[in-house]
């Protein structure tokens, strides 16, 4: 008897953990706080304990205050390529050197601050330092987390050094992942430029989505059951996932790689979980054969209570880029070697 | 031996009483001078530097509260705000540790380093550039 009430109360807490995610948060509106936000636009950071309080002292609930704090770094802090792009070169160069990696992190990181507290700008990690300290004067539990992101331009399947951060947060007793950087916005396509384009998916995210492109180097950052975290070649060989995923699905089902190796009219199956649900015709797959790119409808699709399930068979050789886009934004790319 | 022992009993007595007449009057004494002190509100100024020296444009924060002083060029402040024994001051600066420092009854000009948050600052940057294939050319 006190084994399976021990069994059923160990059952409650996983699934607690497994739902530590916005949908726990849906009877609050975050109105209030992102109005709260979008009013202290253009703040500057010389006075971070008072941005903290104007920002958080006239809302009643934590999740509320962290939102307000987040939603303001998201909109008001720009992320800097050019910072980027000269970090990542030295630290490539001096991968094999921890002395010199030390001194050029040191050197790095007196340039990172100065540049967020003149010009507002930075890279993941003061995205990530901005927001823990803004919810540390406001006394919420917040932690940086280091790790790798997978992103459809950086040499996904040798990454080497940890190139991203994030934030995990303590809200309720239970600890919730965001990403703040890959929240704010993207390059613009034309120009290459950073652009706002505040993404609402990276906001207390699914565990499990997050997990296929965000692999942390201390593994509490999870947040998973231990049978569910990914090793990390695992994640190496996972699909590419974009930004609009999170906007889109609650889940990244299947498959579970990025590459696959199939006959001429053998099929590949595709099952997401949707956050809304949409209509067939809405979604799509791109392809790319090296010679063109044309979108298709899948051969089969199914929406059933926001679970989306496509298969496509693949009909001439070839070696294809198959992108799924969902109204046409673009979720997630693998590719597939047809051949006899 | 009856003798002596009344004589050590009666010494006791009157060294016992003369003891505890003076703890409890250094006892009243303490209190008496603590409550004067806690509640003696003061001007507290200081100084605070980092790594490389006096640091203009670090944050003084009264904790709980949004009443707060910047250094200026010199490092230096002086606190808006009376405070007494036992309020706390939060310093801090973008990419400094924040440390706290209690209020004691001897303080009234605080010298403080901060020391540099040793985070590692990496990043990789989003994109909806669809992923491409690197292909052999023919």
């Amino acid at each position: 008897m006190q084994k399976t009430l021990l069994l059923l109360l160990l059952l409650f807490l996983s699934l607690c953990r497994l739902n530590a995610q916005i949908a726990d948060f849906d009877h609050i509106d975050f109105k209030k706080a992102d109005s709260i936000a979008l009013s202290l636009k253009g703040e500057n950071l010389t006075n971070l304990p008072e941005l903290s309080f104007k920002l958080t002292s006239t809302l009643n609930t934590d999740v509320e205050k962290f939102r307000a704090i987040y939603k303001w770094v998201c909109d008001n802090i720009a992320n800097d390529y050019s910072l980027y792009l000269k970090n990542d070169r030295q630290r490539q160069r001096f991968k094999d050197d921890s002395l010199k990696l030390d001194a050029w992190n040191t050197k790095f990181r007196t340039k990172l601050f100065s540049r967020l507290l003149k010009k507002k700008r930075t890279i993941c990690t003061g995205y990530a330092y901005l927001v823990k300290t803004l919810a540390d004067f406001a006394n919420l539990e917040c932690e940086i987390v280091q790790g790798f992101g997978r992103v459809s331009t950086t040499n996904i399947e040798t990454l080497d050094l940890p190139n991203h951060s994030w934030n995990a947060v303590k809200l309720n007793d239970k600890w919730y992942l965001c990403d703040p950087t890959w929240a704010s916005g993207i390059p613009n396509p034309k120009t290459n430029k950073f652009s706002f384009q505040y993404n609402d998916g990276f906001f207390l995210a699914n565990p499990k989505l997050f997990a296929v492109n965000h692999f942390p180097v201390d593994e509490r950052w999870w947040l998973l059951d231990d049978n569910e975290i990914p090793t990390f070649d695992t994640f190496l060989k996972a699909p590419v996932l974009y930004g609009n995923a999170y906007k889109n699905l609650e889940l990244h089902n299947a498959p579970q790689q990025m590459h696959h190796t199939i006959k001429p009219h053998q099929k590949v199956v595709f099952k997401y979980q949707l956050k809304n649900n949409t209509k067939p015709e809405n979604v799509k797959l791109g392809f790319d054969n090296g010679f063109s790119t044309w979108k298709d409808q899948p051969t089969s699709i199914s929406i059933n209570d926001k679970s989306l399930e496509l298969e496509h068979q693949f009909n001439q050789t070839g070696f294809y880029d198959v992108h799924l886009y969902i109204d046409d934004d673009l979720i997630s790319t693998y590719t597939v070697d047809v051949k006899k | 031996m009856k003798t002596q022992t009344l004589t050590q009993s009666n010494t006791f007595k009157t060294f016992g009483f003369a003891l505890v007449f003076m703890m409890t009057l250094f006892t009243f004494n303490a209190t008496f001078g603590q409550t004067n002190e806690t509640t003696q509100e003061r001007t507290i100024t200081g100084l605070v530097s980092n790594e490389e020296g006096p640091l203009p444009g670090a944050n003084i924060t009264l904790d709980g509260t949004r009443v707060g002083a910047v250094t200026d060029d010199e490092g230096k402040f002086t606190f808006p705000k009376k405070l007494k024994t036992g309020d706390v001051l939060v310093f801090s600066y973008l990419g400094y540790e924040t440390q706290k420092v209690s209020i004691t009854d001897k303080t009234s000009f605080i010298t403080l380093e901060l020391t540099p948050d040793m985070v590692e600052m990496i990043g990789a940057v989003d994109t909806n550039k669809p992923y491409k294939s690197k292909r052999k050319k023919n």
